[in-house]
């Protein structure tokens, strides 16, 4: 039960062996291959890092992320702690630990929780090439964290409802008086809070203000994505904005026939069509910097996103060339990626949500 | 044993300078009301309570002296609490070897219980036993371990009138032939008076007077230390020498009053007679109050208006009083009191 | 005690008297209250760091008032029907001759044995109507009154009737006398259990999410997880402890007005009150009770094992969160007692003011939500505690943090029952303080014990919040693996989880209510 940690490695050396070693998983993921090439390249550049362990705190879902540490592992030789939790009580913890915390990697379901590191100067700058394998707009714009996997923002309904039969446009249509006791919310969750950002870029702070009390106005509240889900499932209500991977992992859990709901997309300029990203970053404190960055290098190879795209997490992959799932449709089509930097820290949603009486 | 002790609760002082001697093999007696201090006292030299000030000693050993003391657990002293305190979790055997090294522990609670009178109950548990058992099992536990000294906290005041007198004897002849030396302390004077050697009367957190039963009851020092051990007729006299004046006419004293002087003396209700005839030194009262108590009478009389006599006596006869009237007499010696400005006529309990 | 001086200061004082005459006890359990109430400390910094401009804004939000307002009224609300299902449940099993009455002692407490996130999650999955205040306070009552129901039964067991029976003689009739006598005789005891769930509830919040219902815990939580402001939410949580204080305060009034009767020499119990025509209703009353109570969440776990695709045979991994959850509250428990032994002895053997603030210091945490004590374990160990940190005895101190309150309940209540007395008389026997402490006062309270340990290992088994914060790397209790399940939404994966929990919990509940109401020989005697 008591982890062991391996001393870092002569810091000079380190270095050096370190780039080689992410160099190799640049390498590995430009050549965009499959996951057979991957070992025996990897391999060679990360024998100096083999032995080391780095611990993850990954607020990502648990079995994806376990699967991508295994890879890891065999791929590097670098062993992963992983911990999983919720992760704005793993953003909480990692500022309650500051610069001692034994965390080497942040892996974040949103780029608040990595924002507010990055403003506490507790978060290190990724390798340029990390950062290069993914857009520009997926990774912090001070570079301090890299995007990893993308989902976006849909609109759930019960089947046969006339949310279903006649699904809105636009997220701002939910705030329409004909909405009234129809649909579901989950403010709460760090999922929710993006959309209101990305409302005041494009609507302004009072027009969402007016759209966020309408929306109190027509909405059950819920603590959770899960229970919108499943309310929304069970008919409790018409329907709801989700991330539209809750539908998935809802239809795996229920199977088909139990599967009373369905997906649909907002256009794809509207402002509810927002595809989030979950990214990653390296911490400054942490003891295995090299071995940390090769994580997120690994993070955004071709092997992992394939893991990624494959893995019941139903999240798109970042990196051009590996492929979603088959029955996804594609991310350019039902969505645009709001930039980390439009994100921000979510403080400025979370005091509209408070001022209009959806949070405490 | 004790000397100069004085002892508190925070800033409330108890004890202010107690002075204390027992004798080896003696049975002391500590006779107080309530809230006088006794408790603490014998608290404070059984070790559960610091002292403040003074000097608890016991034979060659200085037990605390106010600085430094001695833990409870090495003072060698038994504990009897008021009601028993018995280890609920052990059987009778069990509570009385506790204080003893595991390989005595049998033939010395054996030896105990049969001491007690409790052959043959070793193995039962202190809810199965009655109130008198239970204390009679406290205080074979306190003599098991052979302490120097043992504390008895009104270990009588929870049981009925007849096991108290019962227990009372038995535990007094029980210390008696175990050669104990014994502190009781009891709000009881009829509990002191037969228990006791000596008693030391205690009020307001000292000790007020310590004596011999038989001297202490004929010879209080004060007023209220004889009415505390039981009912008096304080008589206004002339003191001179060995005589005193009362209305009864002239009685011998118990001590050599000195130069004439007008004082008060202590006459018991046993000392006063009752007659139907005016005798000479007799004085003339009407019966206000008499009640049979089983060995004797108690009559209350209001004599009749008369310089130099208490507005009421008592007085304890054999049998009961057949008239509304009768002549008082006294006999014995009186004894002298310092008179205090409010010497109350009759005191007692 | 025996050491080679001994001999020489049998006959003078110990030179080293006044210390040891205070012992060790004093210090021992101010440093053991110190450590529980720690993250008291943490909040009160924390809020000050964040400045009184901050908290007036904070504060005076509208919200704020409508937050404070729903938490008092479902304090008072379900503390109020949990003392009176607690009561009546308890006066039923202790004082009629309803049928089953040992049955039913155990059924009563069941609902201690169900996990709190099952609890709500059943509920809502069953029956979506059960929302809101009503909702909130229905499923807070059925949970929470065990922990009334447990100390008045206790309290009705062991006290005298002669005082009921003596209202009797007096002309009052059974229901006065229930009212007028065996009421006020129970005071502390529902005084005590109405505290734990009045504190309970002022810090719970996944619960009360899960019945979309705000208080005033919801507030804190949002600075929390969408501010990640911990200066802010310690600014909130100071309300909270106010509140709790409030709380603290008033139980310890009604326990001081109230008296425990002392067990005469001969207690004996009453015949039991005939319930007549009132049998069945009786009945039924207990049987909707404990259905609703136990029945819907087993239900519900039934339900998602059958009905769940993700259901999986129970395997190695849920035996070794099994193992490793059994490991963990195991040792909390035993370390919680422990460490509420030395504070409760120290309140019991002086009750000075100073004693008593130390024992009530204990309690405010309990008031604290989860995610402060585990952040606060996090800051304090992280600076001065560096080797443990994230190793099993972080883990540990955790959960004796989060639940030395229901320790220290449960062995005041044992220490209450131990004569006045007993110690003394075992020093004046010539037995050291530690030999007094082995050979009396622990057996004495032994029992006790096994109740204070049985709830911890209760409530510590199912923890979840501060278990993901403080657990180490890689380690996975029942609860983790059921909240990684449902968080993906594979509710029948993790509902085999769910059910071993519930399973593993029923052996302490049955440990707890016989240590607490306790069978011993003499209550065998007068049945």
């Amino acid at each position: 039960m008591f982890g062991t940690r391996i001393g870092a490695v002569r810091p000079a050396a380190a270095l050096s062996l370190a780039t080689a070693c992410v160099l190799a998983l640049a390498a590995c993921s430009s050549s965009g291959g499959s996951s057979s090439d991957g070992p025996s390249q990897a391999a060679t550049g990360a024998q100096a890092l083999a032995g080391q362990t780095i611990t993850v705190y990954s607020g990502q879902h648990e079995q994806t992320v376990k699967a991508l540490a295994a890879d890891f592992e065999k791929r590097t030789g670098v062993k992963v702690d992983l911990r999983s939790g919720d992760e704005a009580e793993l953003a909480n913890q990692i500022l309650q630990e500051g610069k001692a915390s034994p965390a080497d990697v942040f892996y974040a379901e949103n780029p608040p929780a990595l924002t507010v590191l990055e403003e506490q100067g507790l978060l290190a700058a990724v390798q340029p090439d990390t950062l290069k394998s993914v857009p520009a707009g997926d990774s912090s714009p001070k570079g301090d964290w890299v995007g990893v996997s993308a989902r976006t923002a849909a609109f759930l309904a019960a089947e046969g409802k006339p949310a279903d039969t006649a699904p809105p446009a636009s997220v701002r249509d939910l705030a329409k008086p004909e909405w009234k006791g129809r649909l579901g919310i989950a403010p709460s969750e760090t999922d929710f809070a993006p959309i209101v950002t990305r409302m005041i870029k494009t609507d302004g702070a009072d027009a969402t203000k007016q759209w966020l009390l309408g929306l109190k106005a027509n909405a059950k509240s819920y603590d959770s994505n899960e229970s919108l889900s499943a309310a929304i499932n069970s008919g409790e209500v018409e329907g709801g904005v989700i991330d539209h991977y809750y539908f998935y992992r809802l239809r795996d859990e229920k199977t088909a026939a139990q599967t009373h709901a369905k997906l649909h997309y907002f256009t794809k300029t509207d402002p509810g069509a927002l595809v989030d990203v979950s990214g990653a970053g390296v911490l400054k404190g942490g003891k295995h910097q090299q071995a940390a960055q090769a994580f997120l290098a690994y993070l955004d190879s071709a092997p992992a996103q394939t893991l990624i795209a494959t893995s019941e997490s139903y999240e798109y992959p970042l990196v051009a060339g590996v492929k979603g799932k088959a029955e996804l449709p594609a991310l350019d089509t039902v969505g645009q990626v709001a930039s980390a930097a439009d994100l921000g820290d979510g403080k400025e949603a979370l005091q509209l949500l408070q001022d209009t009486g959806l949070l405490a | 044993m004790v000397s100069g002790l004085r002892a508190g609760h925070g800033r409330a002082e108890i004890l202010s300078g107690v002075d204390l001697v027992v004798e080896d093999g003696a049975l002391a007696c500590v006779l107080g009301p309530s809230g006088c201090g006794k408790s603490t006292l014998l608290r404070v030299i059984a070790g559960f309570h610091p002292a403040a000030a003074g000097r608890v000693s016991l034979g060659e050993r200085t037990l605390d002296d106010g600085r430094s003391r001695l833990p409870a657990e090495r003072r060698r002293i038994g504990y009897v609490p008021q009601d028993g305190a018995l280890f609920p979790h052990l059987t009778v055997a069990g509570n009385i070897g506790f204080g003893l090294p595991r390989g005595r522990r049998r033939e010395k609670a054996a030896e105990l219980l049969a001491l007690v009178g409790l052959d043959g109950l070793g193995d039962r548990h202190p809810h199965q036993l009655s109130g008198g058992q239970q204390q009679r099992v406290a205080l074979a536990r306190a003599l098991a371990t052979e302490p120097e000294l043992l504390l008895l906290d009104e270990p009588f005041a929870a049981l009925d009138a007849a096991l108290r007198t019962e227990l009372r004897t038995e535990v007094a002849a029980t210390l008696r032939r175990a050669g104990a030396t014994a502190i009781l302390v009891t709000h009881d004077q009829e509990e002191a008076l037969s228990f006791a050697d000596t008693i030391a009367v205690m009020r307001a957190g000292r000790i007020a007077q310590q004596a011999a039963p038989h001297e202490l009851y004929h010879a209080p020092a004060d007023a209220a230390v004889a009415g505390f051990l039981g009912e008096a007729n304080l008589v206004p006299a002339r003191l001179d020498g060995a005589k005193a004046d009362t209305a009864f006419g002239s009685l011998p004293l118990t001590a050599d009053a000195g130069t004439a002087r007008r004082g008060v003396v202590l006459l018991r209700p046993r000392q006063l007679s009752l007659t139907a005839d005016p005798l000479p030194g007799a004085v003339r009262a009407r019966v206000t109050r008499s009640h049979f108590r089983g060995h004797d009478h108690r009559v209350e009389l209001r004599p009749d208006p008369q310089d130099g006599l208490p507005g009421s006596l008592i007085a304890y006869t054999d049998g009961p009083w057949p008239h509304d009237d009768a002549y008082v007499r006294a006999q014995g010696l009186a004894h002298p009191l310092d008179e205090s400005e409010d010497t109350p006529t009759a005191v007692g309990s | 005690m025996s050491t080679p001086h001994s001999a020489r200061s049998a006959d003078s004082p110990s030179p080293l008297p006044r210390w040891r005459a205070a012992g060790l006890l004093a210090p021992l359990a101010f440093a053991i209250v110190a450590v529980v109430a720690s993250p008291l400390a943490f909040v009160v910094v924390q809020a000050g760091q964040a400045g009184w401009d901050q908290a007036q804004r904070l504060l005076g939000r509208p919200l704020i008032a409508t937050l404070l307002w729903n938490t008092a009224t479902l304090a008072a609300a379900v503390t109020a029907a949990t003392a009176v299902l607690g009561f009546g449940a308890a006066y039923l099993v202790e004082r009629t001759d309803l049928p089953g009455r040992r049955w039913w002692t155990v059924a009563l407490v069941l609902p201690l044995a169900v996990p709190e996130f099952v609890r709500g999650y059943s509920w809502v999955s069953l029956f979506s109507s059960v929302r809101g205040y009503w909702g909130a306070v229905l499923v807070m009552t059925c949970s929470l009154y065990p922990l009334v129901f447990l100390p008045v039964a206790a309290t009705l067991r062991r006290a005298d009737t002669a005082a009921e029976e003596v209202s009797r003689s007096l002309g009052r009739g059974p229901l006065a006398t229930l009212w007028r006598v065996t009421l006020p005789l129970t005071r502390p005891a529902l005084a005590g259990g109405a505290l734990l769930v009045s504190l309970y509830l002022l810090g719970e919040y996944g619960a009360f999410a899960m019945l979309r219902f705000t208080t005033f815990a919801t507030a804190i939580f949002t600075q929390y997880k969408l501010g990640f402001d911990a200066a802010s939410a310690a600014q909130l949580t100071l309300v909270l402890v106010a509140l709790a204080l409030l709380l603290v305060l008033l139980e310890a009034g009604c326990g001081r007005r109230g008296r425990v009767a002392r067990r005469g020499a001969v207690g004996r119990r009453a015949a039991a009150a005939p319930l007549g025509r009132w049998k069945l209703p009786a009945l039924a009353a207990l049987a909707a009770l404990v259905g609703t109570a136990v029945g819907v969440p087993l239900y519900a776990l039934g339900y998602w094992l059958v009905v769940g695709s993700s259901t999986t045979l129970p395997s190695a991994s849920v035996l070794s969160a099994a193992l490793t959850t059994l490991g963990y509250a195991a040792t909390a428990a035993l370390v919680a007692t422990a460490a509420a032994v030395p504070v409760a002895l120290y309140g019991w053997r002086r009750g000075t003011r100073l004693a008593r603030a130390a024992e009530r210091a204990a309690y405010l945490t309990r008031a604290l939500p989860g995610i402060a004590v585990a952040l606060s374990v996090v800051h304090f160990a992280i600076r001065y505690a560096e080797p443990v940190y994230q190793q099993p005895p972080l883990l540990v101190a955790g959960y004796v943090i989060l639940f030395f309150p229901l320790a220290l309940t449960a062995v005041r209540a044992a220490l209450a029952q131990v004569p006045p007395g007993v110690e003394e008389v075992a020093r004046s026997l010539g037995t050291p303080p530690l030999g007094v402490l082995l050979r009396v006062t622990l057996p004495l309270v032994l029992p006790g014990l096994g109740a204070a340990a049985a709830m911890v290992a209760l409530t510590a088994g199912t923890e979840l919040t501060a278990t993901l914060l403080l657990r180490p790397t890689g380690t996975q209790t029942l609860a983790t693996q059921f909240w990684v399940y449902t968080s993906g939404l594979a509710y029948g994966a993790a509902a085999p989880y769910a059910a071993l929990m519930t399973a593993m919990s029923v052996p302490p509940v049955l440990l707890l209510t016989r240590r607490t109401l306790g069978t011993n020989s003499r209550t065998e005697d007068s049945r």
